[in-house]
C-alpha cells in the first residue's frame, strides 16, 4: 500500500526535489560537482590520449626521425591517459563496466611484449677466430666480420689474419660493469633537444665505457686470440681494431665511418682499444645517426673485429658499380698512397681509376691528383700522416694492371653478394691485395638527364670536383671547420668544409647540401649524404675562399657547381628520404601503434559497442567517452534531482532539443521543463546553434542532400521523441553543456551524430570534434557522404578519419 | 575551496630548484623536500594537497613513497613527474593511486593545470565526506 502510494505521489508530483530536505538536496549537489569534474577530468585525459595517438600516427607516416625515448613516453603517456579514463568512468558509474579492467590489462601486456623484446646475445663464445667466421656467425660477430670471414673462407680471397670479439663478449663487458641500466637511465632521463646537451650526455657516456674494466676471461679469451695471431704471423703483430655493430653495413644502412677504428695497436694496449671502440657506440655522430636512422640503442651488439696490420704501399675504396647513377656498371676505384684511412675519412682527395666490364675489362678512366699527404704506421703504435714530396704526390697510387686486377676482385664480390659492393682494400709491399671490408653498396638512380640541362645564365661561384651525391638544393653556406660549428649547424643550410670528415654526419638530418675542397665519391660522408638523400659536391677548389658565411647558395652536385642565389630551375624536387620508414624503431612504434591506435568500435548503438570488444586503446576511449556522457546524461534522471535534469529548449525553431546543464550552462537556474535560449550561457553552445539556424528552415532538407542537416532535422522533428521521462537517451537530440562546454548527441534510426567543443581557458585543451554514422542510403552512397563530409572538414584543418561509413573529426587549440 | 599547497619531492636538485622557482612565479604555495624519506616525513608533519613526486630517486624510490604517502594522508593527491618513461612503472604508480604520470619535460603551465585539477578532485571529495558525515 505504501509503495502505492510513493508511486502515486512520484506519478502525479515527479517526485522530485519537493520531496527532498535541503541536506538531500545538497548531497546530490556535492556529488554532481563531484561527478562533473570526474567527467571533464575524462575529457581532458581522452583529449591528452587522442593527441598523442595522432602523434604517433604522424610519426608513422612522416619522415620526422624518433628514437625509442620518443616510443617509450608516447606508449605511457597513452596508457596513463586510457587508464585514468577508465578511472574516472568508474568514479560516475561504480562496477559498471568492470570488464573494461580486463581489457585494458590484456592491451598493455601486448604492449610490454613489443617493448620488452631485447634479445639476449647471440652464440657462445667471447672471441671467434676469423677462420671460423662466416655469414652464418652474423648475429655473433656482426655484419661487417660476417661478410669478411666470407670473403676468406667461401672466396679464398686474402683477408687480414684476426678475430672477433663477440655480441656475447660486449654483453659481457657490459654487464660485468652493470652498465645499461646507467646508460639507459642516461639515455631516457635525457631531456636536452639541442646539439649541444646530446654532446655532453655523448662524452659521459663514453666516458663511463672507457672507465669500466674488461671482465678477466674476457681479457684472457682476447689476449689467448692474439696469442695465437702471433704465432701464426710473428711476434710483435700489430693489430686494426674496427666496430662490427650488429646492423652495420646492413642493406640501406651504411653506418658509414660512424663508429671507431684503432690502428697499428700492439698487445699491450688492446684492451684499451677494446673499450675506446665500444665506447663509440655513443659517440655524438653514432647516437644521431641511430636517432635518425629509426635504430634502438639496444638493438646494436658493438662486435668488434681485430686484424693484423698490413704494411700498406697503397689503399683505398672501391665500388664495384657507379654509386651516382644506377645505369653505370663501371668499377669506381680510389686510391691513395698508405693506408687507405685517408680515403675513407676525406683527409685526401684521391686518385680515381673506372674500369668497364667490357671482355676482357679495360680502363677507361684514370685521374691522377696531388695527393698531399699520406697515413702510415707509427713506428712505435698508431698512425701518423706524412707530408708527401712532390714527385709521389702526383703519381699514381696504383698502376693500370693493378687497377684491373682490384676490379677483377669487386665483380668477383659482387658476383658472390649478388648486389653491388663496397670495398675497402690495401695493397702490401709485395704488391697483393687484401679486402679491409666489404659491404653493400647504395646506388642511386642518375638525377641528370644531359639533354635538359639548361644552363645558367650568371657564372658559377665555385664549380668542379666530383658529384658525391646527386641533386641540387639550396641554402645559406655554413662553415664547418671544428667540432664546436656542429653544434651551431643551423636547419637547412649548405655545410661548406676542406674535408669532408665522417663526424660532419651529426648534422646530415639538418643540412641541404654538403660542398668540400677535399674528398671523394668513396668516403664516408659521401656515402651518408647519398643515404640521406642530400646533394653533395666534394673536391671543389677554392670553395672555402670563395664561398660566403650566410649566403644563400644553389649546389648543383649534377652539374658540380654552386651559384649564388636560389634557382629554382636548378632544383630538384625534394629527395630526402623517409629514413624511418622500415627502420627498427619505427617497427617497433607500427607494432605497438596496432594495440592503441586502431578503432573499431564506431557505433554507439550498435550490440557490439561493449567492454568486451575493445581492442585497442582508442576503443577504450571512445566507448568510456560515449558511457561518460551518458552517465552524466542520466545522473539528473536517475537521483530525480531535477536541476541536473534535461531542460526543453525553447527557441523559434520546428526543432526538439533538450539540454541539461552540468555546471554554469545557464544564465539563471531553471525551475521548470524549459528552458530558452536566451538562458543559455554556453559558449560553444550558442556557436553552435549559431551555425545551425544560420540558413532558416524552410522544412526538412532532401533526405540525400547532406549528412548533418538531414539527419539533426529528422531527430528533432520527430514528434514521437516526446521529451523527457518516457525516452531514452539513445534516440533524443541533447546538448550537455557548461560555460565552456558542449556535448551535443543526435541520434534518429540508423544516424549517429556528435559534436563535442571545449573552449576553456586552459590553452591546449580546446577542441572540436564532429562524429558521423550512417545513414539509411545504400553502403556507396553513405560512403560518399562520409567522404564529402571529410573534404569539407579537411578544408577547415580538421584531421578526418574515415572508416567504413564511419567519420571522426576533430581539430584542436594550435 | 582554500589555499592549495604542494610538495615538490626530486633529488635533482638543480631541477628542483627551477621548478620552485617557476611554481612560485605562478603563486603556488609549496615545500620542497629531495628524498622520499624526507616527503614521508613532511607528510606527517604538515600534509600537502598535492604532492609532486619524481619516481626515480636515490633512497625511498617515488613509487614506494607514493604508497607510503597514500597511507599516510589518503586524500592527497600525488602527480608523479618522471625522466623515465616506462609503462611498467607508470601503471604500478597509477594503480597505487596517483593522479597521474608526466613525463619531463613538462611545460609549467601544464604543471599547474593538473595541480589545480587534482587540488579540486581532493577538495570535492572533502566536501563529499563532510556532507555525508563522513
Amino acid at each position: 500500500m505504501l509503495k502505492l502510494l510513493e508511486y502515486l505521489k512520484e506519478a502525479l508530483f515527479g517526485a522530485g526535489e519537493q520531496a527532498r530536505s535541503p541536506q538531500d538536496v545538497e548531497q546530490l549537489r556535492t556529488a554532481f560537482r563531484a561527478r562533473y569534474h570526474s567527467f571533464k577530468l575524462l575529457l581532458a585525459a581522452n583529449q591528452k590520449a587522442l593527441e598523442t595517438m595522432s602523434d604517433m600516427e604522424r610519426a608513422l607516416v612522416g619522415a620526422r626521425p624518433f628514437g625509442m625515448t620518443y616510443v617509450k613516453a608516447a606508449c605511457t603517456a597513452v596508457s596513463v591517459n586510457a587508464m585514468k579514463i577508465i578511472r574516472h568512468l568508474t568514479e560516475l558509474a561504480p562496477g559498471r563496466y568492470e570488464e573494461l579492467n580486463a581489457r585494458f590489462k590484456a592491451i598493455q601486456e601486448a604492449i610490454g611484449a613489443v617493448l620488452a623484446s631485447r634479445k639476449p646475445a647471440a652464440g657462445d663464445r667471447l672471441v671467434v677466430p676469423l677462420e671460423e667466421v662466416d655469414k652464418s656467425t652474423v648475429a655473433e660477430t656482426g655484419s661487417k666480420m660476417a661478410n669478411l670471414g666470407e670473403v676468406l673462407k667461401e672466396m679464398n680471397l686474402p683477408v687480414p689474419g684476426g678475430f672477433v670479439v663477440t655480441a656475447l663478449g660486449y654483453q659481457r663487458f657490459i654487464e660485468h660493469n652493470d652498465l645499461q641500466v646507467e646508460i639507459d637511465r642516461r639515455l631516457q632521463s635525457f631531456t636536452g633537444d639541442k646539439v649541444d646537451d646530446l654532446h655532453g650526455l655523448s662524452a659521459e657516456i663514453q666516458q663511463l665505457i672507457t672507465r669500466a674494466s674488461v671482465p678477466e676471461d674476457l681479457a684472457r679469451a682476447i689476449q689467448l686470440t692474439h696469442a695465437r695471431l702471433e704465432r701464426a704471423l710473428g711476434a710483435g703483430v700489430r693489430v686494426s681494431l674496427r666496430s662490427s655493430a650488429s646492423g652495420e653495413d646492413d642493406a640501406g644502412v651504411s653506418f658509414a665511418g660512424q663508429y671507431r677504428s684503432e690502428l697499428n695497436i700492439g698487445a699491450d694496449h688492446i684492451l684499451e682499444a677494446y673499450k675506446e671502440i665500444v665506447a663509440s657506440k655513443y659517440s655524438l655522430h653514432a647516437m644521431s645517426y641511430r636517432f635518425n636512422r629509426g635504430i634502438a640503442d639496444d638493438q646494436v651488439w658493438m662486435c668488434v673485429g681485430c686484424m693484423a696490420m698490413v704494411d700498406a704501399v697503397a689503399g683505398g675504396v672501391m665500388y664495384s658499380r657507379n654509386p651516382i647513377d644506377d645505369r653505370d656498371s663501371s668499377i669506381v676505384i680510389n686510391a691513395a698512397w698508405g693506408l687507405p684511412k685517408s680515403v675513407v675519412d676525406g683527409s685526401v682527395t684521391p686518385d680515381q681509376f673506372v674500369v668497364s666490364r667490357s671482355d676482357p675489362m679495360r680502363l677507361v678512366e684514370k685521374t691522377v691528383r696531388v695527393k698531399e699527404l699520406k697515413i702510415v704506421c707509427d713506428p712505435e703504435e698508431g698512425v701518423v700522416r706524412e707530408a708527401l714530396l712532390e714527385e709521389e704526390s702526383s703519381s699514381p697510387s696504383l698502376t693500370d694492371e693493378e687497377a684491373l686486377r682490384l676490379a677483377g676482385m669487386a665483380v668477383r664480390l659482387e658476383g658472390h653478394y649478388g648486389c653491388p659492393q663496397d670495398v675497402e682494400w690495401v695493397m702490401a709491399r709485395d704488391h697483393s691485395f687484401y679486402v679491409l671490408q666489404c659491404r653493400p653498396l647504395q646506388q642511386v638512380a642518375c638525377g641528370l638527364e644531359p639533354a635538359s640541362v639548361q644552363d645558367v645564365d650568371r657564372p658559377p661561384i665555385v664549380g668542379g670536383g666530383v658529384t658525391a651525391s646527386p641533386g641540387a638544393a639550396s641554402g645559406p653556406v655554413f662553415f664547418v671547420r671544428h667540432n664546436a660549428d656542429v653544434l651551431q649547424f643551423p636547419e637547412g643550410a649548405v655545410l661548406v668544409s676542406a674535408q669532408p670528415l665522417p663526424r660532419w654526419a651529426t648534422v646530415m638530418n639538418r643540412a641541404v647540401a654538403v660542398v668540400t675542397e677535399q674528398g671523394s665519391v668513396t668516403g664516408h660522408l659521401a656515402s651518408v649524404a647519398r643515404e640521406f638523400g642530400i646533394p653533395a659536391l666534394f673536391g671543389v677548389p677554392r670553395a672555402l675562399e670563395r664561398l660566403t658565411a650566410g649566403l644563400v647558395v644553389t649546389v648543383d652536385a649534377d652539374r658540380r657547381r654552386v651559384h649564388e642565389g636560389r634557382l629554382g630551375q636548378l632544383l630538384t624536387a625534394t629527395r630526402r628520404k623517409n629514413l624511418m620508414e622500415g627502420s627498427p624503431v619505427h617497427d617497433i612504434l607500427q607494432r605497438i601503434a596496432r594495440c592503441i591506435v586502431p578503432l573499431n568500435l564506431l557505433d554507439p548503438d550498435a550490440p557490439e559497442f561493449r567492454p568486451g570488444r575493445c581492442q585497442t586503446l582508442h576503443d577504450i576511449t571512445r566507448f568510456c567517452h560515449e558511457k561518460a556522457v551518458h552517465e552524466m546524461f542520466t545522473f539528473g534522471k536517475e537521483h530525480r534531482f531535477t536541476e541536473r535534469s534535461s531542460k526543453q529548449l525553447v527557441a523559434d525553431v520546428p526543432m526538439q532539443l533538450w539540454v541539461i546543464n552540468l555546471d554554469d550552462g545557464f544564465e539563471r537556474e531553471v525551475e521548470g521543463r524549459y528552458v530558452p535560449l536566451d538562458n543559455i550561457r554556453s559558449i560553444p553552445m550558442r556557436a553552435i546553434w549559431e551555425g545551425m539556424v544560420a540558413i532558416p528552415w524552410q522544412g526538412p532538407p532532401p533526405v540525400d542532400a547532406g549528412g548533418l542537416m538531414s539527419v539533426m532535422f529528422q531527430a528533432t522533428v520527430n514528434p514521437a521523441l516526446d521529451p523527457a521521462m518516457q525516452s531514452s537517451f539513445s534516440n533524443k537530440n541533447y546538448f550537455l553543456i557548461s560555460r565552456n562546454f558542449c556535448n551535443l548527441q543526435s541520434r534518429f534510426g540508423f544516424h549517429f551524430a556528435a559534436i563535442e567543443a571545449l573552449v576553456g581557458e586552459r590553452p591546449g585543451e580546446n577542441y572540436l570534434s564532429f562524429q558521423f554514422k550512417g545513414g539509411a542510403a545504400d553502403f556507396s552512397r553513405r560512403l560518399a557522404r562520409v567522404v564529402f563530409v571529410s573534404e569539407i572538414l579537411g578544408e577547415f584543418g580538421f584531421s578526418v578519419a574515415l572508416s567504413s561509413d564511419a567519420l571522426c573529426a576533430r581539430v584542436e587549440d594550435p | 575551496m582554500g589555499e592549495m599547497s604542494v610538495l615538490l619531492v626530486d633529488d635533482e636538485a638543480e631541477f628542483l630548484e627551477i621548478l620552485v622557482k617557476r611554481l612560485k612565479k605562478r603563486k603556488v604555495n609549496l615545500t620542497a623536500v629531495t628524498s622520499g624519506e624526507a616527503a614521508i616525513q613532511m607528510m606527517k608533519e604538515s600534509p600537502a594537497d598535492v604532492v609532486v613526486l619524481d619516481v626515480r630517486m636515490g633512497g625511498m624510490d617515488g613509487i614506494r613513497t607514493l604508497d607510503e604517502i597514500k597511507k599516510i594522508a589518503p586524500l592527497a593527491e600525488v602527480i608523479m613527474l618522471t625522466g623515465h618513461a616506462n609503462v611498467e612503472v607508470a601503471m604500478a604508480g597509477m594503480a597505487l593511486g596517483a593522479f597521474d604520470y608526466l613525463i619531463k619535460p613538462v611545460q609549467i603551465d601544464e604543471l599547474l593545470y593538473r595541480l589545480q585539477d587534482a587540488f579540486k578532485k581532493k577538495s570535492l571529495q572533502e566536501q563529499r565526506e563532510r556532507s555525508q558525515g563522513v
